[in-house]
């Protein structure tokens, strides 16, 4: 039945190429939305997926990694010294002003971290060390800020929050979500940048390694019972709720949604219509075949494959234009994740489009009324 | 002669509304194998209404019809193409070729719904189309044969399926006489030398003398019944 399918399809090649065009549209469209979506939600918890460490310990009601309140920086003690923590360390994340070369200013977010052990700090340096932020007024800028920032320089000075701070160096691949760049600076200076939101006693999270005896799940039992008035996370949850916020709470993962659904249902539209289309004019012969013995299942089968092989050739070639594009959304700074696991969901999600497409035809074929056969 | 099909006050009312139209009326015949059976009458006399019921593809509103004695009056819709698989094929005056596919994958096609191995299918689709005067165009598509050759892939097709039955509706009604003929020949050939049960619906009173038999059909009755002088 795929041969004849096969068949059926290379024999009307201008139809066979308006769905083709149909199916690769939406397809390349779904591609591009659930890669570009997934690399926002890539972006908007990278930090926390590279940052080492098992729990992570944020103010009460905390949303997101970007927008947590300042805990006591007591509560570090506190976390090292509870059962089955390895180390614990401390990390700020703020919001700041950054004044621009050529005058103007643009927001940019803080995130302090001790530079002794790097946790929290970027994780890849095109230029300088990570280290180097270390005792005095020192910046890491990614290069991803460019954009916004201009041409920023290692030994370059700018301004940010009225303090003269010297970039040491270029951190790569720490994209942000809010679009605010991100600069890494030390703890301490992070501490002095904002006095009145951090202060010198303060710290807006606490990370926390797992000793290799014990499960996270019992380690965050035992801060819970220990620490009042914060949250405590799994790494993997936090990074998760802070994806979610984004998804759920701004609307951003309902937009995606949206543009997939209608990609979705223009796909099924235009491969629903072309096979319902070539039902109809098939509708004598599929007729004889039913009068001869075939089953209504045999004429589906011959259906669903016309219906397949659109998804597939669709499919691969949306997959061949998505990677030759990935290049451009990297050029634009946009993240596009295409994984393994996003081309198995599309490839799924084409053949779902396809088949269901084909399901109006299929009721056409139940409904055959067998006297079309004797009309000349 | 063994009886292919046998039907009992066979009758179908077709309701329009509140009108309703009797298209067959109590029709009793017994067609047997190895006969070529002509069903002749004016256009609307119930012919092809007869043909669309002892083929299995429309219910009677009253009556019986066996198929090799099988009652297939009560049976439902899951059993009915079985009965047409094993039993029966069709020629439409329309052909109903797939033009996509070429002269003997339209044969074939029958032949792999019938679940024949393939290389006897091969076989059997060449043979066919030998026998029907198309082993020179059995790889062409149905758009560069002409009315006859497409009618002669159509009783290939029918005969490949080694069914007991065909029927055959206004088979030559699309070809001239000479190509319509010819087709019927054939048919008629091939279906005595396989002692197969051939019935045709034709208002064609040019191919009579190819039949065995003639049911004369007016008002959905057999009016009259002529048998060949052999």
């Amino acid at each position: 039945m795929f041969y004849v399918a096969l068949k059926i399809i290379s024999y009307d090649k201008v139809r066979s190429f308006i769905t083709l065009l149909g199916v690769v549209f939406a397809v390349s469209l779904i591609f591009a939305q659930m890669g570009i979506y997934l690399g926002l939600m890539e972006t908007s918890s990278i930090i926390i997926d590279h940052t080492p460490g098992d729990i992570w310990i944020t103010s009460k009601n905390c949303k997101n990694f970007d927008f947590s309140q300042p805990l006591p920086e007591y509560l570090y003690y506190h976390v090292l010294s509870t059962e089955g923590v390895q180390w614990a360390e401390k990390l700020i994340v703020t919001w700041g002003i950054i004044k621009q070369k050529e005058g103007g200013t643009e927001q940019v977010e803080v995130v302090g971290y001790n530079p002794d052990t790097g946790i929290g700090g970027p994780w890849k340096m095109k230029i300088g060390d990570s280290r180097a932020v270390k005792n005095g007024n020192f910046t890491i800028v990614d290069d991803s800020a460019k954009r916004r920032l201009g041409d920023v320089k290692v030994g370059e000075y700018r301004e940010v929050l009225w303090k003269r701070l010297e970039i040491v160096g270029i951190s790569q691949d720490v994209k942000s979500f809010t679009t605010a760049p991100i600069i890494f600076t030390s703890y301490r200076l992070a501490q002095k940048l904002d006095p009145n939101w951090i202060g010198p006693d303060k710290t807006v999270f606490v990370i926390a390694k797992v000793s290799p005896k014990y499960s996270v799940e019992q380690v965050i039992k035992n801060l819970k019972k220990r620490l009042k008035g914060v949250d405590v996370y799994s790494k993997e949850s936090f990074s998760m709720k802070t994806r979610l916020y984004w998804t759920i709470e701004t609307g951003v993962g309902f937009s995606f949604l949206l543009t997939i659904s209608i990609s979705f249902l223009i796909g099924m539209l235009i491969v629903g219509q072309t096979i319902y289309n070539s039902t109809v004019e098939h509708i004598k012969e599929f007729g004889t075949l039913k009068a001869m013995g075939a089953s209504n299942f045999d004429i589906y089968k011959l259906i669903f494959s016309q219906a397949l092989i659109n998804a597939l050739l669709g499919y691969f070639m949306s997959l061949i234009i998505t990677l030759l594009s990935v290049k451009i959304y990297e050029a634009t700074e946009m993240v596009m994740v295409v994984n393994m696991w996003v081309n198995v969901l599309i490839l799924g999600l084409t053949m779902l489009m396809c088949l269901s497409s084909a399901l109006v035809s299929i009721r056409k074929i139940k409904k055959i009324d067998p006297a079309i056969l004797f009309r000349g | 002669m063994d009886a292919a099909i046998v039907t009992k006050d066979l009758t179908k009312i077709y309701a329009e509304g509140r009108i309703e139209v009797k298209a067959v009326s109590s029709v009793t015949l017994q067609l047997n194998e190895g006969e070529v059976v002509g069903l002749l009458g004016p256009s609307g006399s119930g012919k092809t209404t007869l043909l669309s019921m002892i083929g299995c593809i429309l219910r009677p509103t009253d009556g019986s019809i066996k198929i090799y004695g099988n009652e297939i009056t009560g049976m439902d819709e899951t059993t009915l193409p079985n009965i047409r698989k094993k039993y029966i094929s069709f020629i439409f005056q329309g052909f109903n070729l797939f033009p996509a596919l070429t002269a003997i994958e339209n044969v074939l096609l029958i032949l792999k719904l019938k679940g024949i191995n393939k290389n006897v299918s091969n076989q059997r689709a060449k043979d066919l189309l030998t026998v029907v005067g198309l082993s020179e165009r059995m790889h062409f598509l149905p758009r560069d044969l002409s009315g006859g050759q497409k009618q002669r892939v159509a009783v290939a097709r029918a005969l490949a399926a080694n069914s007991p039955i065909i029927l055959a509706d206004e088979p030559t009604g699309n070809l001239d006489y000479t190509n319509g003929r010819k087709v019927m020949e054939i048919l008629r050939n091939l279906a005595v030398e396989q002692k197969r049960c051939v019935v045709v619906s034709t208002h064609d009173n040019r191919i009579e003398d190819i039949f065995d038999r003639i049911l004369l059909m007016e008002d959905g009755q057999i009016i009259n019944e002529k048998r060949r002088l052999s």
